[in-house]
């Protein structure tokens, strides 16, 4: 087995009852690499999120980190080993400050309330939360909240982050600081995995890029082969006219 | 808040080493201190009035009681209707010991805390799948339960007929001839479930359970156990409330299922309370407790001879007027003036 693959999907399949939502996905993701998902709407991209956070059970199939099956374990498991990650529909703790959000991670490695707010604060800072630690989550922007959720997985320690479609609802500006966030993190050694349903967005990361269409692995490339390849856009922009 | 109000007028952010806002326990322990001193100092400025001295005996035991409730109900936001089951149980088990065997009451403290947890701990762990509205009809459902076992099983309880405590004053039987000593009595009890609601509350099983009640998918993604955290705020809450119990059945020297298990004298009567004061604030049910017991103790006295049952309506109209127009009490009220009155000062 290859150390430095830390996450592996092995011929991962998932049945809703006659509909193949995900059908024999195999991927592997080096530590340390910024892998990006996309496909349409409907590809399956949120159904393999969720077999990979254990929001699902896959029908067949498996999910190893370092080496291990980790098909079985609920979301809190995986948290606990290791998976952070963030939601396509934001879930930041909206009555809790910034910081207390941020808190609520960092208690998984961090007993006292002084080492957790301290450790908190540092991933406040890291992600460009500082100045708001002492608001409430619930009246920050649609983008800080995106960033409070990436700073509560951070919190965890975790070693790879998965973000559902943090760039939705975001505008130009926005999307751009996201980037550059997540290419920051990547850049200190974060292992990445994006599920995006923009093109624009994988094409900036510049790095390896799957491409879903109805449950299939159908391309796996840089963006420029991927988005060159002409399944990929036919998936996306549909078949050429004769 | 010196940094929100700076965001509010646009001034630049100031990040660094500024220190975050975390409440500590030590603050909070502050403040309880100074709770203590103030009651102390109304137990006695007031303490040759049994009438007003029973008020604050009830009053205590109650902001104790509503405070030990709101850490699961509250803090957890699990609306339990059943916690008089827990109350119950502390309630029977110093009764029977001081009753049969005159166990001292200080003694059996022990039991009825751990009887309590116990039986919480057991009926949670099924019901804690339940979630929101389902799950506070399984706790009803529980206290309903309970009264029929209390009124079936004579020879723990005394039946419908009841228990009468044997009248032998003395500190160690926790029996007094006078009222002031129940007063402080229960005092020291709601001393010491404010300081477990802050020992809980500013700790991680504290911000544990905030998540869970905010978000369960969220709180999962953190790598909480959700179903554990529940169990142990559950075993806080019920292992106090049953402490109280035993207070209360000392305090009457007598137990009833009525007593203790009704359910709109004890089970609804925490979470009332709770939610007028401010639910899941660490004060709010203290606040609560201080305006419905002297509330229902005035309006028993001054409408009870005429129309039977005009205090429960009154209560249920000041639930129904909170829920509607203060939805987080007279805790959360307050806060927001407060942030008025700090934001017009700064403009």
């Amino acid at each position: 087995m290859n150390e430095q693959i830390i996450l592996s999907v092995q011929n991962l399949t998932m049945h809703f009852g006659g509909l193949v939502a995900v059908g024999d996905m195999s991927f592997d993701l080096q530590k340390g690499d910024l892998l990006s998902i996309i496909g349409p709407n409907g590809a399956g991209k949120t159904t393999l999120f969720n077999l990979l956070t254990g929001q699902l059970q896959p029908t067949s199939g498996e999910v190893v980190f370092r080496g291990e099956d980790i098909s079985a374990l609920a979301p809190q498991e995986r948290a606990q080993i290791g998976f952070g990650r963030t939601f396509q529909i934001s879930k930041t703790l909206t009555s809790l400050t910034a910081l207390e959000n941020a808190m609520v991670g960092a208690f998984l490695h961090r007993r006292s309330l002084a080492e957790a707010s301290e450790y908190a604060m540092e991933i406040l800072d890291m992600v460009g939360l500082a100045h708001r630690a002492d608001v409430k989550a619930g009246i920050l922007t649609l983008s800080e909240r995106r960033r409070l959720e990436i700073a509560r997985a951070l919190a965890l320690d975790c070693s790879v982050l998965l973000l559902d479609e943090v760039m939705a609802g975001l505008n130009q500006k926005e999307v751009e600081s996201v980037i550059e966030l997540v290419r920051k993190l990547h850049a200190d050694g974060l292992t990445v995995l994006v599920i995006e349903h923009n093109l624009k967005v994988v094409r900036a990361f510049e790095n390896r890029v799957i491409v879903m269409d109805f449950g299939q692995l159908i391309a796996d490339g840089t963006p420029e082969e991927v988005l060159s390849d002409p399944d990929v856009m036919e998936a996306y922009l549909g078949r050429k006219s004769a | 808040m010196s940094k929100i109000d700076q965001q509010e007028a646009g001034a630049p952010a100031a990040p660094g080493r500024s220190s975050p806002h975390v409440t500590r326990l030590r603050t909070e322990l502050g403040r309880i201190a100074a709770i203590a001193a103030v009651f102390g100092a109304a137990i006695t400025f007031w303490q040759g009035d049994p009438f007003i001295l029973n008020i604050m005996a009830y009053t205590f035991l109650f902001g104790a009681l509503a405070s030990s409730w709101n850490i699961i109900g509250g803090f957890g936001g699990q609306f339990s209707l059943g916690h008089g089951v827990f109350f119950a149980i502390g309630g029977y088990t110093t009764a029977n010991l001081y009753f049969h065997w005159q166990i001292s009451p200080w003694l059996s403290l022990i039991p009825a805390m751990i009887l309590a947890m116990l039986v919480a701990v057991l009926v949670s762990w099924p019901t804690f799948r339940l979630k929101g509205p389902f799950f506070a009809i399984a706790t009803l459902a529980l206290n309903e339960v309970a009264l029929v076992l209390a009124n079936y099983f004579d020879t723990l309880t005394g039946g419908p007929r009841g228990m009468m405590l044997p009248f032998n004053a003395g500190l160690a039987n926790m029996v007094f001839t006078s009222r002031l000593p129940y007063a402080v009595l229960m005092l020291g009890f709601l001393i010491v479930c404010l300081v477990v609601g802050a020992m809980v509350l500013r700790s991680r099983l504290g911000y544990y359970l905030q998540a869970v009640h905010i978000d369960e998918d969220a709180a999962r993604a953190a790598g909480i156990d959700v179903l554990r955290v529940k169990l142990s705020g559950m075993a806080v809450s019920a292992a106090l409330t049953g402490i109280g119990g035993s207070l209360f059945a000392m305090y009457l020297r007598f137990v009833d299922p009525p007593t203790l298990l009704s359910i709109q004298d004890i089970g609804v009567k925490f979470l009332l309370i709770a939610l007028i004061g401010g639910v899941g604030t660490l004060y709010g049910p203290l606040a609560g407790a201080l305006l419905i017991i002297p509330l229902e103790f005035h309006l028993r006295a001054t409408l009870g001879g005429m129309l039977p049952g005009a205090n429960l309506l009154i209560l249920g109209a000041l639930l129904v007027i909170f829920s509607l127009f203060m939805r987080r009490g007279v805790v959360g009220a307050g806060q927001a003036l407060w942030a008025r009155y700090r934001r017009t000062k700064n403009e």
